[in-house]
Parts: C-alpha cells; structure tokens; sequence
C-alpha cells in the first residue's frame, strides 16, 4: 500500500519541512513553563512524596463490567492476518483473559516492587520510580535516567531494572534507576495548555532530577524516550554524562540528505549489509511507514477526538495497543492471524502496560504528546538541528521501526562512541530482551565513564563496530 | 553553438515534461471487470434470490435500551487544552450536552418513522444485500420521469440526501422532466451487506451500483455523487459510458500526473490555470498540503488499520460521535476548528445529525465502512489508474466554498473532457445536500436539464 497515499504525504511533509525553515523561532524553551493550572503556581510544592499503584475495586468491577459487556466486533475478512489492523478473530480471548484471569491484585502488587514518588515540577506531578540494589564500598553509584514512549510505560522496564540495578564486584559502578512517566502518561499529570512536546519534557526532566539532587546523569530512552533523551543530551549537555538509545535517530537536514542520497546510492552511505533497514525509496521502507503510520498521523493531528473512544472501551484500547505491539515487535506479525503478540510478551505484560492507561484514564493526554511534537512550533526550536558532544552508544535491533547508520548519527552525536546491530529484537526491546538490553546500557556506562577519564574528548573517531 | 545547446537542451528536457504529461503519454487500459464477482458467502451463490424486497429501518427496543446504557454508563473524559477549540480534536466540553440529548431527548420511534417517511428496498447483488431507497414522483402525462443514481460517502450515508429529496423529486412547470430517485448505501454502509473478503474497492462497488440499476430495469440513468459517492461515480461513468448519460459531482478531484503537474504550473503562474476569485481555494499550495495533512490522519488510519480502529467505535457511542461529528465540524467549514463547540449548530439540527449517527451505530457497519479506504487505497487499486482514464459522459461539477479541495475546470477537463458546467457557489461544505438542500437541488436539476439537452441534440443528428 504505497502508491497515491505514499505520493501524498511524502508530498506534504515535504512542503511543510521546506516550509518551515522560514519561520522565525517561536519562543525558546523556558526552564520554569507552567504546565499546571495557573492558580497552583504560587502554591510551589517541592516535597517528594511516596506513591503507590492502587487498582480500586469501583474500576475493576467497572472494567469487568465494559469487557464482559463489549459489544462483538464485525468479524475480520476472509484468509487475512493483521493486514487490516487487529483481527477481531482473538479479540473475544483477551477481553476474557483481562476480565477473568488477569489478577488485578497480584499485578498491583507486582506493579508497586519498586519505590515509586510523586513530586512537583512546573506545575505538574511527576510520577516516578527511583530504585536501586545495596552496593559494594569501592562502586560508585551513578544515576541513570531512563524514558520510556509510547504505548509503552515504566512497566517496560520491570523486567530489566534488576539486571540494570546488578551489583557486580567486577564493576566499579552500580546503577540508580530513575524512570520516570512522562507527563500526560500513566500517573503523571497532564498539562493544561498547549505547547508540553518533546523539548519542553526534556526541560522538566532535567528539572525532576535537579530535584532530586543529581547534577550529572546517564540517560537512557527508547521511543519518544530516545526523542526526549536526545534533547536533553542537546540541551543540558554538561549534565549528561553520556547517552544510550535502541531508536538512534538524527533528525538534522543533513541526515535527511544523506538518507535520501543513500536511497540511491547506499554503500557510502550505509553498511551494505544493513542497507535494507534505511533504504526510503525502494518502496519496501516507504510501504512500511504508510501502512504503520496512520497512528502517528491521527494523533498528531486529532488526539482528542480518537482518545474519547479509548477511554471509553477497553477492548478499543486493546485491540489499538495489541496491534502496534504486534507490528513493532516483528513486521512478519503482519500476516499471522494472531499477530504473534503471544510469542515475546506474556498476557499480563501486556495488559500491565495497558493498565497504566485503562487506570490513570491517560489515553488521550497521552496521544497528546505527538500534536505537541509535530509540530511547526517544535521544528522551529532548531534543536533537533544542534548537534551534541555528549558521549553517546546506539543499540539497533533488527526490527526496529527505523535504522540510520553511524555517519546519519554522526551529524547529530558528535561522540558516538560505538553501535551494536543485532540480528534479532524489535520496538520494545527492553520489555522484549531485558538482559540484552540490560548488559548493552551497562557496557555503554562502563564505555562513558572509560572516555570521561580519559580526559573526555572527543575527536569523532568511531570505535570499531560492534556487532553483537 | 554550445552555448546555445546548453541552454537549449535544459529547456527541451523541461518542455517535455508537460508535452509527454499532457499530450504524449497514452492513457492506461479500461481496467477488466469482473461483473459477477461475488463478495458474499461462497455457499449462497448457488441460490441467489434476486427479488426487490421492501424493506423498513427498526430500531429496536433491544437495541435503544443497550445505547442508552453505554452512554449512561461512559467514563468521564480528559478535559481539553485550554483555549483549543477543535483543534486538537473534538473538544470534550462539548460530549456531555450531545451524549445527554441522545440518551435522553432524541426520540427514536419518532426519527424510525421519519427514517422510513421515503421507501425502502433490499436486493442482492453479487452476493450483498443492497439496501436503497427509491422515491418516485407522481407526474402528469407530459412529464418524463428519468431516474438518478444518488450516492452518498463516509462518513454520511443516505440521511444526507432527505431535505433535498423533496427538491430533487418536485414537479415543476419549467421542466419537461421529474426525477425518480435511487439512493443506496454504500456496500459495507448502513443497511447494506459487507464483503466478506478482500478487494471491494471503489472500482468493485461502481459494478455493484451498475448491477443494481439494472436489477432495477433502468437502462440510462443519471448519477450524482460526493465523497466516496463521487469517486464511485465517477468510476461508473469511467467504465459504463452507455449506461451513464449525465454526471453529477459536488467533490470532482482529479489527482493524475497531469493534474499535479498542472497545479504546479498554477502555483507559479495562476492566472493560467484558475480565475483570479478561485485562486485562493487552491493556493498558495504549501497552505494547501498543510491542511491536508492536518486534516487526512483519519485517511491515513482508516487506509491502513480500519479493523483496528473501528473495535472502539464499534463499541463506544461516545467514542464514535466525536470521531463522526468532528467530520461534520471541520469539513463544513474548516474555520469551526477554533470554535468551542465546533460551530455543530450552524446548518443542523441535534436530530439531523444523530441520525445519520444511528444509521452506523445500529448497524454496527463503521468498521465495514472504513474498510473501503484501505480497499480503495491498495496498490492494487491505484494501479488501475482511473484518474488517467477520460469520462466520455457529460459532466457538471458543483463547487461549495469549503469543500476539501477545488480544482479549476482546467484541470478537471483532463480528466472530465466533457464537462459542460463548474457551479461556484460561496457558501457551502462538504455535505453540501444536507447543508443546503435546496441550492444542492437546484443545481442538480439544472444539471440533468442541461445534459438531456445535449442528449436531445445527439440524438437528433
């Protein structure tokens, strides 16, 4: 499915970048933004309080009552898997699964095993988790900040956080998690006027660890978290002390450039071995970002509209969830009646996640974080375009939703000290591989404290590659 | 000598461009048309009943009950950006007053018999129980009675057609002619069957639409159409020029090669491709790809994951009248994007509106609906390349000011070489017969006027 629709908004997007190169910067990003209600602001609540997941009774028996009174889905078409979107074929098995197996109480007390805090920053709670494992006298213990995206959440990284936080004799560091949710996810608040996207999340952050007490830190995301990450890596580069993402992304012209040059001729460009993972032109990655993208579209432009269903049905929820969860964890999900959704990720994984949505009732804010991304305002800030000397480490795995090269990221991560492609792995891969994911954040650490004590310079030469 | 060349050989390479675009290169074949393809169970074919049966719109106590529930029973929803209107969406301010009128004041039995005040019928073709409605006025002897193929889009249906019925059906001294109409629910609409496999694509439904008037014993006949009813219809007059003597279209939109290139060339020089009062509904044309893009996400979705998308509307009313009503907000008049309540009271009525609403919710058909999208947008409908192929039917486009888009008859004529007539009106959306029933009328008839003039004079030589 390319085609005209592919013609179209290839054309549009474009006229709209080419477009907004001259328009002068709206405004710049401002370290004390209220996003709260304007009459809190006076109030200024700096205090860190415990915070504990509660799945209530009242919504539990509320969702149990919309699951099991769903009204049934018109059947799918005939001999196709996910090629439509969710195929209402298995729908009935979740809802049924969520309703009556899933343990609400079990998973609440699952959800709440690591330390979790609110605390206020420009207005808004921060929801937060802040976790780390007895440490031996000689480690250093060094903060990492990790982000997650969407439709993901902190339950991403349940599973990785004991391996991340691993105290190791051999290491002389050990890792303080801190995760927060982004604002407008899950238990964080939601702004209340527009203009909350990737650049101002990223001043927040910054704030939310100031608050809690760290000058310096490592960051880590995926998703809109490697979005976010980079623009605090871009903005707060002295208080980063190095960067790792598994959605390494450049979003300058001049890896835009570069792609569309490496469309045609690839072996400059891009590992040759690799080169299908980039390839914009040859229809195969440009098919895929139509048929995958209509989320994208739709949220960036009518969040609101598309969350009042959301909130209001769970298997609506679902069924949006699942699927992307299907297709971005392996594109060959596509075509399976089941879309594979069993084969990486247990039943209550995924519905965990899906509880920090259903719980919280944050579809729609969540949603909001495109329209306040996409936008002309955030292209305007230019910092997508600034490229940053923080050390920074690319982990690439086989199905993730766009690759680019160590020359794309160059032009962004001035220090990109090495990348690691694997041959397996998709979207989620800290939820879908927490211990490869976890021992890859932990080599980048062990690797940017190395350069820091070096001396900390860099001089843009790549260590050799690292294929894992 | 050189120089010449260098500056000759660029121009001969650009000048090309259009000479290949617009007079060179040879339009792609009629596509070959499966004229009994069959979209239903594969075990019915052998016993197809192919009477009219009439037909009535219940909806049923059942049915009414479980709604008001739903929306009684809706959770409370996010409060909206302050100070955004539309913009971000449907504002969900204004949820609780429409989810209110429909549980408690829209008076179904009322609006069941007003939905049944015209004829109803059911036929199968091709294995899809077509419903349709068919109004036929009572004339006097000297008045000829031609019919018209009335074809309605998503997310409307044939409740956008009611108040201009009357008008289109009217009898009056100054014609020779009364129209009998014929209007449909989309395959997949309504209370028309869906396909139960892939591939019913605009191109596949023109042949159903096509089937069924012949069912109906109508060897010439007019069509008019918006939305998918355009394109639709436009297709049928593609593919059936015998059939077809007249097309009317309040969306025309020709999006080949030609047309594109021919846009471009306007966007340097208007004055060569559109009247100086026009200029504006088409450029300047990055202002046109921006609204494209900030409007065409529910395009994007619905071509892509409709089975997706739909399991929420299917199941929330609340969900699927924001979804909905947000289409009749912007599309009526883009500037409703500012306003709190999306300007919904303008041209409409609570009733009017949640009419059209119930002909998707009680017939559970918005996910059957949205599928016509990823149909119509495969490759493999695209690679028909209808839009290169020349209509050889007489055609009259009406153009309301906000309509999506607007193409100058320049360019419409690539595509529609017989287009007798652009009707500019300022006023007017997308819904242009539910909007403005009568003007929507008028033209119609003006229209048809016209092409049985033409018709008269073909053939009398």
């Amino acid at each position: 499915m390319g085609g005209l629709f592919g013609l179209v908004i290839t054309s549009c997007l474009t006229i709209e970048l080419l477009a907004s190169q001259n328009t002068e910067p709206a405004y710049k990003l401002d370290p004390n933004a209220w996003w709260g209600p304007e009459c809190t602001k006076y109030h200024n609540d700096t205090s860190i309080r415990p915070f504990e997941i509660v799945f209530h009774d009242k919504m539990i028996a509320d969702l149990r009552y919309r699951l099991n009174n769903h009204r049934k889905p018109v059947p799918p078409l005939e001999g196709i898997g996910f090629e439509y979107g969710f195929n209402s074929n298995i729908l009935d098995g979740w809802l049924r699964f969520w309703a009556e197996e899933y343990p609400f109480k079990e998973r609440e007390i699952f959800l709440n095993k690591y330390p979790q805090y609110v605390t206020n920053i420009q207005g808004l709670d921060i929801h937060f988790i802040k976790y780390r494992q007895k440490a031996y006298a000689h480690q250093e213990i060094v903060p990492l900040l990790i982000l997650h995206g969407w439709p993901g959440s902190v339950r991403e990284f349940y599973e990785t956080i004991p391996h991340l936080t691993s105290v190791n004799k051999s290491r002389d560091f050990a890792v303080e998690v801190i995760a927060p949710t982004l604002p407008g996810f899950g238990y964080s608040d939601a702004a209340v006027r527009p203009g909350l996207g990737m650049h101002e999340i990223a001043v927040v952050f910054s704030n939310l660890m100031k608050r809690l007490g760290y000058k310096k830190y490592y960051v880590q995301g995926g998703d809109w978290g490697a979005f976010i990450g980079s623009s605090i890596a871009t903005s707060f580069p002295n208080e980063v002390l190095g960067y790792h993402t598994n959605l390494g992304l450049s979003l300058t012209q001049k890896a835009l450039s570069l792609t569309l040059f490496g469309s045609l001729f690839p072996s400059p460009v891009v590992d040759p071995a690799l080169a299908d993972r980039t390839d914009l032109l040859s229809g195969h990655i440009r098919d895929a970002m139509i048929t995958e993208f209509g989320y994208m579209h739709i949220q960036a432009t009518k969040p609101d509209t598309l969350g009042i269903a959301m909130t209001d049905s769970p298997g609506g929820l679902l069924a949006y969830f699942l699927q992307l969860i299907s297709t971005g964890t392996r594109s060959y999900f596509l075509n399976l009646e089941d879309g594979g959704i069993d084969k990486y990720y247990t039943r209550d994984q995924l519905l965990d996640n899906i509880m920090m949505y259903w719980a919280p009732k944050s579809i729609t804010t969540s949603f909001r974080i495109y329209a306040e991304s996409l936008n002309r305002r955030t292209l305007a800030l230019g910092i997508s375009e600034i490229p940053t000397p923080v050390p920074t480490i690319t982990i690439h795995a086989s199905d993730e939703i766009a690759y680019q090269s160590p020359l794309l990221l160059r032009t962004k991560f001035t220090n990109l000290l090495y990348t690691t492609n694997i041959d397996t792995g998709g979207h989620f891969l800290a939820l879908e591989m927490p211990i490869l994911f976890a021992n890859d954040v932990l080599n980048a650490i062990a690797e940017f404290r190395n350069w820091h004590a070096k001396g900390g310079h860099g001089n843009g030469e790549l260590l050799p590659n690292n294929n894992g | 000598m050189s120089r010449l060349l260098f500056i000759a050989l660029p121009l001969l390479v650009l000048a090309s461009i259009p000479l290949y675009l617009l007079v060179l290169k040879s339009p792609p074949p009629m596509p070959k048309l499966d004229l009994e393809e069959w979209w239903g169970p594969p075990e019915l074919k052998q016993k197809q009943d192919t009477s009219i049966k009439p037909f009535e719109i219940t909806f049923s106590e059942t049915m009414v009950k479980e709604l008001k529930e739903r929306i009684k029973k809706r959770r409370p929803f996010a409060p909206p950006l302050e100070g955004v209107g539309f913009k971000y969406g449907f504002n969900s301010k204004q949820l609780d007053s429409w989810l209110k009128y429909w549980a408690e004041e829209y008076p179904f039995a009322e609006r069941q018999k007003f939905l049944n005040q015209y004829p109803h019928f059911k036929t199968n073709i091709q294995g899809l129980n077509i419903h349709f409605m068919r109004i036929t006025p009572k004339v006097p002897k000297d008045v000829e009675i031609v019919p018209l193929l009335l074809l309605h889009g998503w997310p409307g249906s044939v409740r956008e057609f009611y108040e201009a019925i009357p008008h289109l059906t009217a009898v009056s001294k100054d014609r020779n002619f009364a129209l009998e109409i014929i209007a449909p629910s989309l395959p997949g609409y309504g209370f028309s069957d869906a396909a139960v496999r892939p591939g019913l694509a605009a191109a596949e439904v023109a042949v159903i639409f096509k089937n069924l008037m012949a069912r109906l014993g109508y060897k010439q006949y007019y069509v008019q159409g918006g939305d998918w009813g355009a394109l639709i219809g436009s297709a049928m007059a593609t593919f059936f020029p015998k059939e077809i003597i007249g097309f009317h279209s309040n969306m025309a939109l020709t999006l080949s090669p030609a047309a594109t290139f021919l846009e471009f060339v306007g966007a340097l020089f208007p004055s060569l491709i559109v009247e100086p009062e026009l200029a504006n509904r088409l450029y300047p044309l990055s202002e046109k790809y921006s609204t494209l893009l900030e409007e065409l996400g529910y395009m994007h979705i619905q071509a892509t994951k409709p089975d997706t998308v739909g399991i929420g509307l299917t199941d929330s009313p609340a969900g699927l009248l924001a979804y909905i009503l947000e289409k009749f907000s912007t599309w009526t008049n883009p500037d409703f994007r500012s306003k709190e309540d999306g300007g919904l009271s303008y041209r409409w009525t609570k009733d009017q509106l949640i009419d059209n609403l119930m002909l998707y919710w009680s017939t559970k058909s918005i996910v059957t609906s949205m599928r016509l999208y990823a149909e119509s947008f495969s490759s493999r409908h695209f690679d028909l390349k209808l839009d290169e192929i020349q209509v050889q039917v007489p055609t009259w486009v009406l153009q309301a000011k906000y309509e999506l888009a607007y193409q100058p008859p320049c360019i419409l004529k690539l595509k529609y070489p017989k287009l007798v007539n652009a009707s500019v009106i300022e006023d007017g959306g997308h819904f242009l017969s539910f909007e403005l029933p009568e003007i929507f009328a008028k033209d119609v008839l003006k229209a048809i006027g016209e092409f049985r003039k033409l018709k008269n004079v073909k053939t009398e030589l």
